[in-house]
């Protein structure tokens, strides 16, 4: 592990950097008629969507907005859609939204984003309406009304595509106990859920399985990051001291580049507010020696 | 600099057309080839100067004070700026225009905006029939756009129409959205006989429940429309209704044609 001079409440800070990858992200805005079926659509809609490894995208909730934030004046939730080409991402947000939100309780989509591109939203999944859609424009947006057996699903056209967004920012916590270290990774993404155009897509935002390229097996395109598996510190060329019980990582996609930065900066903060004593000794970051991924995220240049 | 105005300072005879006054024609022009315009429709060669009264230079917002009903097609296929007009106007008021605003504070003749694309306009009076409708010369009414009528209008409300919003604060005639191919019309007043005769697809909102219902429109039943929620939402924005209901009845029609129109009677 590279030396580390700076500290934040006793927590060390590693001089490393986190090495992010561009993609292309969208955001959607769900309503319904209360918060909890919003939440309900937005939760199904992002299942399965932790790592484009496997799942196709990387989804999340960005936040919760109040009926005043919404374009139905309806409860309604933020979510952020990220793939790794416009491909990939048109696919899985129409499959997503057409499975997970057309499907739920009193439901509306809309976009969230105005970007320069687009991407299909209700233009694709009109066809459910099997003739009877209908389609309105207000203020220049068009919207489809596809009748539905509890009324109807109101989607907008599309939604709008940034090529600008980045993926793969990450945190890792290492600490003297696991409950150490989960406690100030729940502080962490509990902060990062207030910066907004950012989430953590894994399951509570943290990730227990962190990886790296390539493995043993053919076929197998990633695996277990040995180097940070306490049970393997005697066998393999360890990144932990002696003294580490487990280590845990936070990953964070954002609409920008400075959108994960100030989600990593949030995280870092909340981290180490608990200071050393409480068990967590090091904020460090993963990276593939900065040849992969061109955004590379200074931890020292973070909390700068 | 002060908005280009005209005041109407004579009423001729003859009705005016007054199509070559929109402010992308008129931006760079002197008030003396401003009064050399002809705006006469005989044989008597009016001009503007003839009958209006110029005043300030900025073309971009034009004013017309004093005018009544003789004053045809004003904002004729308007692309860009502003219209306020301090009196009546005569028919074909904004129609064909495709951007722009125009505003009118009294009355307003037929045909206002009659095949327009987009821009918006606003009658502060009663407009005249086939408000939104087809325009001469046309096979289409309204295809986009807004129109906003506080008092009433006349017959065929959205003859043809096929895109765009018409609100009319007051009550409509007979055959409101008649042969509407698509769009949306909202009414809050009464509307007349036969409303929503030939519709093929758009949408009829209607404040009050019309006394007489074609039959050939069918009964779909009463919910919360989602769809109210977002236009009402847009409407109280834009300062024009406030607190537009959502529940309404629905009934689909014209089902002697397409029959993918709706009425949707605000409960």
């Amino acid at each position: 592990m590279a030396m580390s001079k700076l500290k934040l409440k006793g927590v060390n800070i590693v001089e490393t950097f986190a090495e992010a990858f561009p993609m292309v992200g969208t955001r959607i805005v769900i309503t319904a008629s209360t918060p909890a079926w919003a939440l309900t659509a937005a939760r199904t809609m992002t299942g399965f969507a932790t790592s484009v490894i496997a799942c196709g995208a990387e989804a999340g909730i960005e936040r919760k907005l109040s009926p005043k934030e919404t374009p139905d004046g309806r409860p309604g939730i933020a979510v952020l859609l990220f793939a790794m080409d416009t491909d990939k991402l048109q696919r899985q947000l129409r499959n997503r939204v057409g499975q997970c939100v057309l499907t739920s309780p009193g439901s509306a989509c809309f976009s969230g984003l105005d970007g320069e591109k687009s991407l299909k939203l209700g233009s694709s999944l009109r066809f459910f309406g099997d003739g009877w859609q209908v389609s309105k424009v207000i203020n220049g947006r068009r919207y489809w009304r596809i009748p539905v057996m509890d009324g109807e699903f109101v989607c907008e056209e599309k939604t709008g595509l940034t090529k600008k967004a980045v993926g793969g920012g990450n945190l890792l916590v290492l600490g003297k106990s696991h409950q150490a270290v989960l406690a100030a990774c729940e502080r962490a993404v509990k902060a990062i859920d207030d910066v907004p155009g950012a989430i953590t897509p894994f399951p509570g935002g943290i990730v227990r399985s962190g990886s790296k390229v390539g493995s043993k097996y053919k076929g197998q395109i990633a695996s277990t990051n040995d180097a940070y598996c306490p049970t393997l510190k005697g066998a393999v060329k360890t990144e932990l001291p002696p003294e580490i019980e487990a280590v845990l990582e936070i990953v964070i996609d954002g609409l920008t580049a400075a959108d994960v930065a100030a989600a990593m900066r949030a995280g870092i903060h909340a981290i180490a507010a608990g200071g050393a004593k409480q068990g967590v000794t090091h904020i460090s970051a993963g990276n593939y020696g900065g040849n992969l991924g061109p955004h590379h995220f200074h931890l020292k240049e973070i909390i700068a | 600099m002060s908005a280009l105005t005209l005041e109407l300072k004579k009423r001729g005879a003859e009705r005016l057309d007054l199509s070559p006054l929109v402010p992308l024609n008129l931006v760079g022009m002197t008030p003396k080839d401003i009064q050399a315009i002809p705006i006469g429709t005989t044989r008597e060669r009016t001009t503007v100067g003839d009958v209006f009264k110029i005043k300030g230079n900025e073309a971009h917002t034009l004013r017309l004070v004093g005018t009544d009903s003789s004053c045809d097609r004003i904002g004729r296929a308007l692309t860009e700026g502003e219209i306020l007009v301090d009196g009546d106007a005569g028919a074909y008021v904004g129609a064909g225009m495709s951007g722009g605003k125009i505003k009118v504070k009294g009355n307003a003749g037929a045909s206002t905006g009659g095949s327009m694309i987009g821009g918006e306009i606003e009658i502060g009076g009663d407009s005249g029939e086939r408000t939104g409708g087809v325009a001469d010369g046309e096979s289409l009414g309204m295809r986009g756009g807004r129109i906003v009528v506080c008092g009433n209008v006349g017959d065929v409300v959205g003859h043809r129409m096929r895109r765009g919003t018409i609100i009319v604060g007051g009550n409509a005639g007979d055959y409101a959205g008649g042969w509407m191919i698509a769009g949306t019309i909202m009414i809050d007043g009464k509307v007349g006989r036969l409303a929503g005769y030939g519709l093929r697809r758009g949408t009829l909102i209607l404040a009050k429940q019309p006394r007489q219902l074609l039959p050939t429109f069918a009964e779909s039943g009463k919910i919360d429309f989602n769809y109210l929620r977002l236009l009402g939402r847009q409407l109280d924005k834009d300062g024009l209704v406030s607190k537009l209901p959502f529940r309404a009845r629905r009934l689909m029609g014209d089902m002697a044609v397409l029959g993918k129109g709706e009425m949707l009677i605000l409960a």
